[in-house]
């Protein structure tokens, strides 16, 4: 059974809340680049991005991360191994950069953890921030999202379902118990 | 029916047919180009001391419903169409529109050229009018010497608080005279909602803890209004989320340092597209404004333009740079109008939420 | 822009028939200028004689066939066309279109669907498709299903519970709806509606008889922009089809909240199924309840969505031409003559009140049931507008009841049985009936029990009784004749209350300042102080609209749609208008048809929607003071009227019922010549024959074919005939020399004017227009040099056939014999003989 919790109106709704809130934070966007997390993370990154361009009218650079071992279609998030994250594509340099990293669901942080190592192995930015559409809880590390679009408490036994109309044909966040 | 006359400032007089009250009237014209909606537009308390002109010629053919009220002691001066009926919805009962009229001593004419009057208002601007039993000299000089007052907030809005209970978030509304749209659309959302009078200071609102504030729509000019309503929002944005409509909206503008100026032509009416800035999508919504944000005025490093209508570019929203504080010139909760951009609540929950997440 | 886009196809409506009309080839050609503008090749498949959009394509680009799959994809396989264009031909193009999506004919040959996208292609005119995508979205359906046997049929119904209606699954034709009381009328409809499926199967659904029909039009970008152009209200409720009802934009009776929900649930249609250009939803709202019902969605134009350009200015078909090639509403500019706004990007808001009115074709055809029901029966509509909803009544009645003097058709001889029954089981002109039924001191709220029609129009109804009374009780009086005027009431109608002359209500009215004032058609209410090409009159405080030019034409149309010229009609005016464009003149046209071609704004300098009637007509010459006026030829008395005032009037199109001199009841072969005070000149010789073979009266004669079957010694001796006969005859125009073949020598059976249809015929077979040959006539431009480069061939041996159509299958009534006042529209084939017409001919037969 898939239930949807999110649907596209609000999906747009959070990531222009988190797009203001990320102005909010920074004061301004100087200086941010926006990296996506593989696959519907950097969707969701330039997706922010070109609501920035649209409020300030100036590009913020869009990196992608890809987390290599997993499949697409099921959560990377998981608990069973960390997760190994190659560099897909960041042709900009990241020192002393603001870096908002971009996952579609926040779950044991061990992605967050590896994209951080990837980053950090690439540069020394200023500061590392977390947006993510869905904040889904039953963290096992000490990472908490800066920008969150929905918390969806749920049990281990759902699985969040995060469906990007650029890839998938629809906006939606379901809860499908497995 | 009775003959009256609507007389202007310019020195014409039109002949029509009286409805509703039978007072003597004088207000400001400004005309309504929507095609529903004539209970809300009458009811809404932006249109303190102004006669409307309705451009939809057929006006009271639904007579009075439940639901339609945007608040229950309306103070228009007039209303002036081409064409009313009198009749009263059979399917509830209800008062005719002239009925409801002479109940709160608000007068009608009907049989005017109402066309000619918004092309009339469109070339000359706006012009005061008296809806009267004589055209003679004396209506005029009582025209002339009538002054309308500058202090519409303070005769609409609410003097005293008042709670409209539920179980969510708890939103404190100041009230500028506000549509009962915005009450509506928070009712929807399971709000606990407190109405403040317009004066309130920023202390006795944070004093209630609440989640939210909203800024009301409301009559009149926001630069009527004193200093201390624009210190009030200036220490609310800092602390609670904000979200300000029409009236609201403009002393939000002014509290951060924009502003705000008349427009030549008061524009009332749905049929601009508005393009909302963030996502680029283009909405409708019910516009009602006399003043407009003065765009080269907006400090960009204070406040972000979020929406702009495009027929007339004028900015229709802003949101702080620095707080989840932002504000709309339209009203999104219709009322009557679309619903494109009603979701603007949601928005405001949403942000509600995210402030209890970080700090509760 | 998308600019992979260079050469579209456009299906064409084919002939008229009842459940369409003129408005399709309205919007086709509107779809050609703007798509020419954008630099596309533009072919266009129509068989429609008298479309005026085919004369708007190339000879190359135009393929004169009948709209059938094979045909079509023909044309695909052969042109390579980038993309295809189904929203302009009706249900028809729709099933052809899906036919060649299920066989992979767009696929294969790369054509792209513009407007509707594939996925929801196979939806359209699927109810029960349609129905299981809106449940998707939580929009409210009726409970229903499809059935493909009769005995499911039965068994559903019963489960559902009889009234219930049957609709066809994806119908060839635009059926509609069947309402069945009982199993005897379900498994009539059951098998009328499996003949009409493409599938074989009907839907099945819950009666929702007596709500209220309220439709909404939007448009559409390919970023999921939208507009809503306007709501249409159907004043009978449904169980009368909507294209039979009364209907008046924008709607009068709706809440602001039941108006903006319908409003957002069209936009989520829209965006579910990813239309873009036009898409036109249907509701029903239960009024007691405050529940609606989504009953039809159509992502195309037709009837609703002309009716809504009309009626808001707002240039609908133009601008979806450009929404089909993915221009952004934003980026529309639209042509110059729309003043209001330099983009398309705009919520039309009107300050008048438009109504329409149906003509039913039952005097023509007597036989038919002439009971309203959901199965269309109008042939055509007039409209009305206004600033009150009476005047927009009482202008659209006047316009609809064909009374040369203005005058509305009295009901007062019905009994008052015959009453109830009508009020209960209405039959055409149910309006007038309601008027009647009140006139009578029914009261308000019993026939809004009996007819479902909502109290606000009795209220108007009543009210427009009120005005006659005081009419009638106050002859000659100012303040009568001014609220008479102000509330719609013609000049006729007020002078036949007072038993008075036209010209001295007119005369009363100069006299007291009772003068009409016109108002723009625009969709900005006023907000902009632009100035319209479109006018309406109503007798207000301000005049907009001011003389345009010193040297103008007022064409008055043709009015309403009815069988008999019909189409044809409509065709001849829309070519008179080019000729007189082309020769110098400013056109002002006056029409009342929102089907018609001739009220496309880009054809004419300005536009006049008001009643064809005389007091109307000179209201608008005093104003225009045109330096010639055209009338239609069956306008006798207004003919006669204006020329008794001195007017200088051209009588086009010409006048089909007098100037005939029949010397025999029948004729088989025609002679069509253009007569000059020089020149005679023979254009085209065909056998004249009815529907079913042999003409035994001239009315019968209702298919032409050149060439006619004669030897060219008889052919030599008619026309030469026909050259002696003209030579001492004053006619001049288009005549027909009728002939009958006795002993195979030619007899001389009669001459009359050529018939409109007859001349769309013409136009078609020799290339030239002879409309505009016969308004170059009229302002003297014939001369020797015109006259003898005409590239006519007499003896061609080109075969062409020209039949006229006939609404006997949806008046459900069994073929007959057609008659030329029956005809609801033509078609026309072209071949190298006759046989490869008959082949294309009889795919279109089932």
């Amino acid at each position: 059974m898939a239930k949807v919790v999110v649907d596209a109106m609000a999906m747009q709704r959070a990531l222009t809340r988190i797009t203001y809130e990320i102005i909010e934070r920074n004061k301004g966007i100087d200086d941010l680049i926006i990296l996506g997390i593989k696959t519907r993370g950097i969707y969701l990154a330039q997706r922010i991005a070109s609501r920035l361009k649209q409020l300030e009218n100036a590009t913020v650079p869009v990196g992608e991360l890809d987390v290599s071992k997993y499949r697409d279609d099921i959560e990377h998030d998981s608990q069973e191994n960390d997760p190994k994250v190659t560099v897909a594509k960041i042709d900009f340099p990241i020192t002393d950069k603001k870096v908002i990293l971009v996952d579609d669901v926040l779950y044991t942080g061990r992605t967050i953890r590896a994209a951080m190592s990837a980053i950090m192995d690439l540069g020394r930015p200023q500061q590392i921030n977390l947006a993510v559409l869905v904040d889904r809880g039953h963290r096992e590390l000490p990472i908490r999202a800066d920008f969150v679009g929905k918390n969806i408490p749920s049990s281990q036994s759902e699985r969040i379902k995060v469906s990007v109309s650029e890839i998938d044909g629809q906006d939606s966040v379901e809860i499908i118990d497995r | 029916m009775t003959q009256r006359f609507l007389i202007l400032e310019d020195g014409s007089s039109y002949p029509g047919e009286g409805f509703g009250a039978g007072a003597t009237t004088t207000g400001e014209l400004v005309f309504n180009t929507s095609m529903l909606g004539y209970q809300e537009i009458v009811t809404n308390q932006i249109y303190h001391n102004q006669i409307i002109v309705f451009s939809q010629p057929t006006i009271g053919s639904i007579g009075i419903t439940h639901d339609s009220y945007e608040s229950i002691l309306p103070t228009a001066k007039g209303m002036v169409v081409r064409d009313v009926s009198d009749i009263s919805k059979n399917r509830q009962r209800s008062l005719s529109l002239d009925q409801f009229l002479k109940q709160h001593n608000i007068p009608g004419i009907s049989g005017i050229d109402t066309r000619h009057l918004i092309r009339q208002i469109q070339k000359n601007g706006t012009m005061k009018g008296s809806i009267v039993d004589v055209d003679d000299d004396h209506a005029f000089d009582q025209l002339h010497a009538t002054v309308l007052t500058n202090q519409q907030v303070a005769q609409v809005a609410t003097p005293v608080p008042y709670p409209n209970p539920n179980s969510g978030y708890n939103v404190v509304v100041v009230d500028f005279g506000l549509k009962h749209g915005i009450l509506r659309q928070l009712s929807r959302r399971k709000c606990n909602v407190t109405v403040l009078p317009w004066n309130t200071d920023a202390q006795s609102i944070i004093s209630l803890d609440p989640d939210g504030v909203i800024l009301s729509t409301g009559p009149g000019s926001p630069l009527d209004l004193p200093e201390s309503v624009l210190e009030m929002i200036r220490t609310i944005q800092e602390r609670i989320p904000l979200f300000a409509i029409g009236l609201g909206h403009e002393l939000f503008a002014l509290a951060n340092g924009a502003e705000v100026t008349a427009l030549p032509v008061a524009h009332h009416g749905a049929s601009h597209p508005i393009r909302k800035i963030i996502t680029n999508e283009i909405i409708y919504a019910l516009e009602g404004q006399e003043f407009v944000v003065d765009g080269e005025s907006v400090d960009r490093d204070r406040l972000i333009t979020t929406y702009r209508d495009l027929i007339d570019s004028s900015i229709q929203g802003l949101r702080h740079r620095d707080y989840p504080a932002f504000s709309v010139q339209f009203f999104p909760d219709g009322a009557p109008g679309p619903n494109d951009s009603v979701d603007l609540f949601d928005e405001f929950i949403e942000i509600m939420g995210t402030r209890e997440e970080l700090h509760g | 822009m998308d600019n992979e886009i260079q050469k579209i196809l456009i299906i064409g409506g084919g002939p008229t028939e009842i459940g369409h009309e003129t408005e399709l080839d309205a919007a086709t050609l509107q779809m050609i200028q703007a798509f020419q503008k954008l630099g596309i090749r533009t072919l266009l498949i129509d068989n429609n004689p008298f479309s005026v959009a085919l004369e708007r394509v190339q000879p190359t680009n135009m393929f004169i066939q009948t709209v059938t799959t094979e045909n079509v994809q023909r044309i695909i396989e052969k042109e390579h066309p980038d993309a295809i264009l189904p929203t302009v031909g009706g249900v028809l193009a729709i099933s052809v279109v899906q036919e060649l999506q299920e066989s992979g004919v767009l696929s294969d040959n790369g054509v792209r669907l513009l407007g509707i996208p594939s996925e929801s292609m196979v939806d359209v005119n699927n109810p029960d498709r349609i129905n299981d995508v809106l449940r998707q979205i939580g929009a409210p359906v009726i409970s229903s299903e499809t059935v493909g046997t009769l005995d499911e049929a039965v068994s559903v119904a019963t489960k559902i519970g009889y009234p219930v209606i049957v609709k066809p699954v994806a119908p060839k034709l635009d059926t509609n709806r069947i309402l069945c009381d009982n199993e005897n009328d379900l498994i009539n409809a059951v098998t009328q509606g499996f003949a009409w499926s493409r599938f074989s199967q009907c839907l099945i659904e819950q009666s929702i008889v007596g709500y209220k029909e309220i439709e909404m039009v939007a448009i559409r970008d390919f970023t999921g922009t939208q507009v809503l152009i306007s709501s249409l209200e159907n004043i009978d409720p449904i169980g009368i089809h909507s294209g039979d009802s009364m209907v008046v934009v924008p709607t009068q009776t709706l809440s602001n909240t039941e108006y903006q929900q319908l409003r957002d649930m069209t936009f989520a249609i829209n965006n579910k199924f990813n239309f873009t250009g036009v898409s036109h939803i249907h509701f029903a709202l239960d009024a007691q309840k405050e529940t609606f019902y989504v009953t039809k969605v159509t992502p195309y134009n037709d009837r609703g969505t002309a009716l809504a350009a009309v009626a808001t200015g707002y240039p609908i078909a133009t601008v979806a031409a450009n929404l089909y090639l993915n221009l952004k509403l934003t980026e529309i500019r639209l042509p110059e003559i729309y003043h209001f706004r330099q983009t398309a990007m705009m919520e039309p808001t009107v300050d008048h009140v438009v109504v329409r009115i149906p003509i039913w074709p039952f005097e023509d055809v007597p036989n038919a049931d002439q009971h309203l029901s959901t199965v269309m029966r109008s042939v055509g509509s007039t409209i009305g507008i206004g600033r009150s909803a009476e005047e927009a009544i009482l202008k659209a009645l006047r316009s609809s009841q064909f009374s040369p003097k203005d005058e509305l058709p009295s009901m007062s001889n019905l009994s008052d049985s015959q009453i109830i029954s009508r009020l209960i089981h209405p039959l055409a002109s149910h309006i007038l009936v309601l008027l009647e039924a009140l006139r009578r001191g029914y009261q308000v709220d019993e026939l809004n029990e009996l007819t479902k029609v909502d109290p606000f129009y009795f209220y108007k109804l009543r009210h427009i009784l009120d005005i006659e009374d005081e009419i009638k009780a106050n002859p000659m009086g100012a303040k009568a004749l001014k609220d008479g005027r102000y509330y719609g009431f013609g000049d006729g109608m007020i002078a036949r209350l007072w038993r008075t002359d036209i010209d001295n209500v007119r005369q009363l009215g100069r006299d007291h300042d009772v003068v009409p004032t016109y108002k723009g058609i625009e969709p900005t209410a006023a907000e902009f102080l632009t100035e319209a090409t479109g006018y309406y009159s109503t007798f207000e405080f301000e005049n907009e609209s001011n003389r345009l030019s010193d040297h103008s034409a007022l064409i008055l149309g043709r009015g309403g749609n009815q069988l008999g010229p019909n189409a044809s009609a409509d065709y001849f005016t829309t070519s008179m208008l080019r000729q007189l464009r082309k020769s110098g003149y400013k056109t002002i046209i006056m029409n009342t048809n929102p089907n018609a071609a001739s009220l496309v704004a880009t054809l004419t300098d300005k536009q006049y929607v008001d009643p064809i009637q005389l007091g109307d007509v000179l209201n608008v010459i005093e104003i225009e003071r045109p330096e010639i006026i055209f009338v239609p030829g069956n306008r006798h008395y207004l003919t006669r009227e204006l020329r008794r005032r001195h007017l200088h009037i051209a009588v086009l199109p010409p006048d089909q019922e007098k100037r005939s001199e029949l010397v025999n009841n029948y004729a088989q072969i025609g002679l069509d010549l253009f007569i000059t005070k020089d020149h005679i000149v023979p254009i085209v010789i065909s056998d004249l024959r009815s529907d079913q073979g042999m003409a035994t009266t001239f009315d019968q004669i209702t298919v032409m074919k050149t060439p006619a079957s004669i030897d060219d010694t008889q052919l030599d001796k008619i026309l030469q005939h026909a050259t002696d006969y003209l030579m001492n005859d004053p006619r001049t125009g288009l005549v027909q020399m009728l002939y009958t073949i006795d002993h195979r020598q030619p007899v001389f059976a009669g001459v009359r004017p050529s018939r409109l249809t007859t001349i769309a015929f013409l136009n078609k077979v020799t290339g030239i227009n002879w409309v505009r040959m016969l308004i170059r006539q009229a302002l003297g431009e014939i001369d020797e040099d015109l006259i003898s480069n005409l590239p006519l061939d007499i003896h061609s041996d080109r075969v062409a056939i020209m039949r006229g159509t006939f609404p006997f299958k949806q008046l459900q009534l069994p073929s007959q014999l057609g008659l030329t006042t029956q005809e609801v529209g033509g078609r026309i084939a072209f071949g190298s003989n006759t046989k490869t017409i008959v082949d294309d001919e009889a795919d279109e037969t089932e």
